[in-house]
């Protein structure tokens, strides 16, 4: 066989820039195809239980509880389900993502390529916003036939969603690198994540606590979402929602800036 | 030196088989006992929380009275369900369901095996929700022998029910599958929650069709001393199905249904 001499220019190693927007997207679109993979699970899965949670709730409260926040309770119970629903699995996406492949060995296949710390995170944390916001959209939908859906306030619902999204993948990040094992994160998702998101708000208005656990509503990151979603939908809060826009954009920036130390100083990720 | 003798029923091995399936279940606690406890008492917070428990329901009985049992019931069911299923699939995926296939287990033994283990853990999870209720909610506890009957019944029908579909499922996302589109609608929509007088009728015909309706409606009746339906038609159910469903994983194991070749 005849060797030829190459001609032309030798291949040259690809120019990554100030961002590396092919390996994000790339990363990204891992982080989508990764639960669109397994969508009975991580899709459908979920709306099924938000909506037998708003069959329940209605069969058993109906009768007694009428009206909540000053529209029938469906009205009132539908955007509550919806954040419930997304920050649960908006929490659930990263973290399990990062903790399996942690377990599996495969956290490298995303640690060397040249992938800054920054992209790491932004790639993790919209794929699990990505889950979010499409869980919240089919629940919403579900819900239609079942409750009369007004918006409101559009912009409040975008922005609270987004937030609300962003912030349970964040943690759901630090979460993942954090646990060592699955019970770790069952751990945080039973005694943390569930909680938070059963009690702030998402079945009853905040008014029926006790007076002493307002103030413990207040502080709470989980019923400024809820309480601003709703208020997008029916226009009624029980808090401050501009109270509540700059507390959930501050608790990002935090969470932001905590998963970008993890991942920066490689804690629990490289040796 | 003579082999050991067996006799009919392969005690020691039985026990065996059953006390490790439980204490590797045990060795999970925070996840096998803590967190199914945990939520069940969630659900009673929220919906404490949500309805005041000032409405009462027929027979001088609270909401919060109807729903304690119901969620303890709910929790008994949903536990043993998966206590069984997860062993059965691990041991599936990992090769290790060699090791009792191997032993001198009768088939039905090595069913009863898994089976008990989910069912235990499921009487350990549902005892412990209905006590804690018990702390917050007056509770009568009418009957406790219909109480252990129907709970016994139940978590042994949904043990066998796990060790079943941890038979079929080949992969962990099949059996998630099963749990979020048949156990959960089965379970929620039973009369855990709500009472079956505030369904309309097309509801009520289909929910008497559901066997969690049952579990939940006979232990009920021995907390409360109310129920929605007769308890001996209850009774009949709960036994109907328990003995349907032995013979059904009693052969399941004995053809190596999934896990012969």
């Amino acid at each position: 066989m005849e060797l030829k001499p190459i001609s032309g220019d030798p291949p040259r190693p690809r120019v990554v820039g100030r961002v590396n927007w092919r390996g994000l997207w790339t990363l990204y679109m891992k982080e989508v195809w990764r639960f669109l993979n397994v969508f009975a699970q991580t899709l459908a899965a979920p709306l099924v239980t938000a909506l037998l949670f708003f069959l329940i709730f209605n069969l058993a409260l109906g009768r007694a509880v009428e009206t909540a926040g000053g529209v029938p309770y469906p009205q009132f119970l539908a955007p509550g389900l919806i954040m419930m629903t997304l920050v649960q699995n908006s929490f659930a996406n990263t973290s399990s993502s990062i903790l399996i492949a942690k377990v599996q060995g495969n956290i490298v296949d995303v640690l060397m390529p040249p992938l800054s710390a920054t992209e790491l995170t932004v790639g993790f944390a919209m794929g699990g916003v990505t889950r979010g916001l499409m869980v919240g959209v089919a629940v919403l939908i579900g819900l239609l036939p079942f409750a009369p859906v007004e918006i409101h306030d559009p912009i409040a619902i975008v922005y609270y969603a987004f937030m609300a999204s962003l912030m349970l993948s964040l943690l759901g990040m630090i979460g993942g690198i954090w646990a060592e094992k699955f019970d770790h994160l069952a751990a945080i998702t039973n005694f943390v994540i569930t909680p938070l998101s059963f009690l702030s708000g998402t079945f009853y208005s905040i008014q029926r606590l006790p007076e002493e656990w307002h103030i413990a509503a207040f502080v709470n990151p989980f019923f400024y979402m809820i309480d601003g979603l709703r208020y997008g939908f029916i226009g009624h809060a029980d808090g401050s929602i501009a109270v509540g826009a700059v507390l959930v954009l501050a608790v990002n920036a935090v969470l932001m800036l905590w998963t970008h130390r993890m991942i920066a100083t490689g804690y629990k990720l490289k040796a | 030196m003579q082999a050991r003798r067996i006799g009919v029923i392969h005690a020691r091995g039985l026990w065996t088989f059953y006390s490790f399936g439980l204490f590797r279940a045990l060795r999970f606690g925070l996840e096998a006992l803590v967190g199914p406890v945990a939520s069940g008492m969630l659900f009673l917070l929220v919906f404490s929380i949500a309805i005041g428990g000032t409405q009462d329901l027929r027979g001088g009985v609270t909401f919060l009275q109807y729903l304690a049992p119901g969620i303890a019931m709910f929790t008994l069911i949903h536990s043993a369900f998966e206590m069984a299923a997860f062993p059965v699939i691990y041991d599936k995926i990992e090769g290790i369901i060699q090791d009792p296939l191997m032993s001198p287990l009768a088939p039905w033994e090595v069913a009863a095996g898994y089976a008990l283990t989910g069912a235990t853990v499921g009487l350990m999870t549902g005892g412990a929700t209905l006590m804690l209720g018990w702390a917050f909610v007056p509770l009568p506890m009418h009957d406790p022998a219909v109480i252990l009957g129907f709970a016994v019944a139940a978590a042994l029908l949904f043990g066998m029910c796990g060790t079943i579909a941890g038979l079929w499922a080949e992969k962990w996302d099949q059996l998630s599958v099963v749990d979020s589109f048949l156990m959960l609608p089965l379970a929620f929509l039973s009369g855990a929650f709500f009472t079956v007088h505030s369904v309309p009728e097309l509801g009520r015909d289909l929910i008497a069709m559901n066997p969690v309706f049952y579990a939940i409606d006979g232990a009920r009746f021995g907390v409360l001393g109310v129920g929605d339906a007769p308890l001996a038609v209850g009774a009949a159910v709960m036994a109907a199905l328990d003995v349907a469903v032995a013979v059904l994983v009693w052969r399941l194991f004995a053809i190596g249904y999934k896990i012969k070749p």
